[in-house]
């Protein structure tokens, strides 16, 4: 089955955050309210009941004075997820249209996976001990609707379907935006990380959206994953064998030799 | 032939462990064995039987934080009120020297049961002197990194990912020394009366000369008592 993604695109959207409160209302997630903290965006990050935000981030432009670049934040939905690949208790699976997929029913709230993420997306939820995220609407989809988010968008910044299509439309619009004075303009999520289930149109760098340019699984989860868990436990079957070993080596010997003597020495 | 030998009240004994230093030792031992159970539910893969002991994976995550909490205050406990007998272990570990490293390149016939001739040894041979520095520093590894996965959300996220393969490592060095040493520590002939005197605090006196011949002489030995007098 092709991916089925959301293409989100920033020079259409005008931060009206209807996707956050539909996510909210179609998950059923209570308000979570953060103090003002200088700025128009509602939350610091995305959290346990907060699968989705829309970012603020302020620059001054000499000529427009100041100016905000928007971005509609949450799980990216990667092909090859971090997320996946560290849970112990294989919470994670992916659905075969590309949702990251999280079964709260497995998780034990290690946060793990928040950890591995190149996003620190998966947020913990302390009520419940687990773990949550954006669910790309599993449940929606699965059902032939559209997810909350995308449905809600009034500007159609936010659309939904197979992700090729998608991704020549947003290569078309990205194209447009380079001639019509967003020079910078680009794709995220097209081959970060080896593709994400995720679409953005940029215009302008990646990171003047607080997105990681070239996002990476640290090195540190990778040791873990790929050197330590697989090859490393096998010394603890080794010492038990050379225990076992041991105690009928030893007993042979003590026939043989005579065994050690009162006190255990010969 | 019996798995330990037996426990002779009849001849004469000497102290080798007193009430705190086995109060420290089997609590660490409980809790440990605790940890590690219920954390190789995790490290493991598809070992739902083991989770099931401990009521499940939730169940083992209370447990492994239970006994984490144990061991924590085991550790504080015997490094408070025996912080003497700490230090004396720790001096006792500096002597690390020519009799311990021939120990210990004799070791492995002695382990397989070869009659080998072993230099005299201070308090701890050479092979116990590795254990000491060995499993406590993997303990101390665990417990740190423990804590850090154990509340991430207050420490810096590269940490928290450098504890992640720490708290791994740490179990796998520790576990593999416990393995040899908790079978060494009871059922290995060659040990013969090392396990009461971690269980009743005394070992007979002709083993304690024989084994720690150094270490006799200094605390019981004619030398001992060239002193007192
Ligand atoms: C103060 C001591 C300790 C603390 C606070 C601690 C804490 C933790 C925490 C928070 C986890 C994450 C899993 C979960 O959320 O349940 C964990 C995992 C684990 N712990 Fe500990 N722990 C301690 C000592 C030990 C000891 C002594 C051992 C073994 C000898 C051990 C072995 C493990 C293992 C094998 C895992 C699973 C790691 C994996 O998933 O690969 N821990 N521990
Ligand atoms: C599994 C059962 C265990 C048994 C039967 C056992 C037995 C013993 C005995 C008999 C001694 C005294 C050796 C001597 O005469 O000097 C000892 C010492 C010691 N034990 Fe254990 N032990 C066990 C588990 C553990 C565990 C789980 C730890 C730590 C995680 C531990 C750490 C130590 C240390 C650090 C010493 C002092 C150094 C040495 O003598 O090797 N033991 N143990
Ligand atoms: S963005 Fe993070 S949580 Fe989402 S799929 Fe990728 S690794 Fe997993
Ligand atoms: S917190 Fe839950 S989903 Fe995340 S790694 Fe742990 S068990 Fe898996
Ligand atoms: S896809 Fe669904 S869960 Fe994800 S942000 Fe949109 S509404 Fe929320």
């Amino acid at each position: 089955m092709a991916n089925l993604t959301n293409l989100y695109d920033v020079s259409k959207c005008t931060a009206c955050r209807g996707c956050q409160v539909a996510c909210k209302d179609w998950n059923q997630l209570p308000a979570v309210i953060e103090p003002f903290k200088g700025n128009y965006q509602t939350h610091k990050d995305t959290n346990g009941d907060t699968f989705t935000i829309v970012k603020f981030m302020e620059y001054e432009d000499p000529v427009d004075g100041v100016q905000w670049n928007f971005l509609k934040y949450q799980c990216m939905h990667c092909f090859d997820p971090a997320c996946m690949k560290v849970c112990p208790r294989q919470a994670y699976s992916k659905t075969e249209w590309g949702a990251t997929f999280h079964d709260p029913d497995k998780c034990i709230g290690c946060q793990y996976c928040t950890y591995a993420c190149p996003f620190e997306v998966p947020k913990y939820r302390e009520r419940e001990d687990k773990i949550t995220k954006c669910t790309l609407c599993v449940d929606r989809v699965e059902a032939g609707l559209t997810p909350a988010c995308a449905r809600t968008c009034p500007t159609g910044a936010l659309t939904f379907g197979p992700r090729d299509e998608l991704l020549q439309v947003a290569e078309e619009r990205v194209k447009f935006l380079r001639v019509n004075g967003f020079p910078n303009a680009t794709i995220y999520g097209k081959l970060e990380l080896g593709g994400l289930n995720k679409l953005y149109v940029l215009t302008d760098t990646p990171d003047k959206f607080d997105l990681p340019v070239n996002p990476k699984v640290s090195g540190n989860t990778v040791f873990w994953q790929d050197w330590i868990q697989p090859y490393f436990g096998w010394l603890i079957p080794l010492a038990l064998a050379g225990s076992a070993t041991s105690f009928i080596t030893t007993r042979i010997l003590a026939n043989k030799h005579g065994a050690h003597g009162e006190g255990g020495h010969e | 032939m019996a798995l330990i030998p037996e426990y002779r009240a009849d001849v004469p004994r000497v102290e080798r462990f007193n009430f705190l230093a086995r109060f420290s030792h089997w609590g660490h031992t409980v809790t440990f064995l605790l940890c590690l159970f219920t954390g190789l539910v995790l490290f493991l893969d598809g070992v739902n039987w083991l989770a099931a002991i401990f009521g499940g994976y939730a169940g083992a995550g209370l447990v492994h934080r239970i006994a984490a909490v144990g061991m924590t205050i085991v550790i504080v406990i015997g490094g408070v009120f025996g912080f003497k007998g700490v230090i004396e272990w720790i001096k006792d570990l500096l002597r690390f020297g020519k009799n311990d490293i021939i120990f210990v390149m004799k070791f492995p016939l002695e382990f397989l049961g070869f009659p080998v001739k072993m230099p005299p040894q201070t308090r701890f041979n050479g092979g116990e002197k590795g254990n000491s520095m060995l499993t406590p520093t993997s303990v101390m590894l665990l417990v740190l990194s423990g804590y850090i996965m154990w509340f991430p959300a207050i420490f810096p996220g590269g940490l928290v990912r450098v504890a992640y393969w720490t708290h791994d490592i740490a179990m796998v060095l520790a576990t593999f020394m416990v393995c040899m040493h908790g079978y060494l520590g009871s059922f290995h002939p060659g040990s013969g009366e090392s396990f009461w005197g971690m269980w009743k605090g005394t070992v007979r006196a002709d083993w304690a000369q024989h084994h720690h011949a150094i270490w006799y002489e200094e605390a019981y030995g004619d030398k001992d008592q060239d002193k007192t007098e």
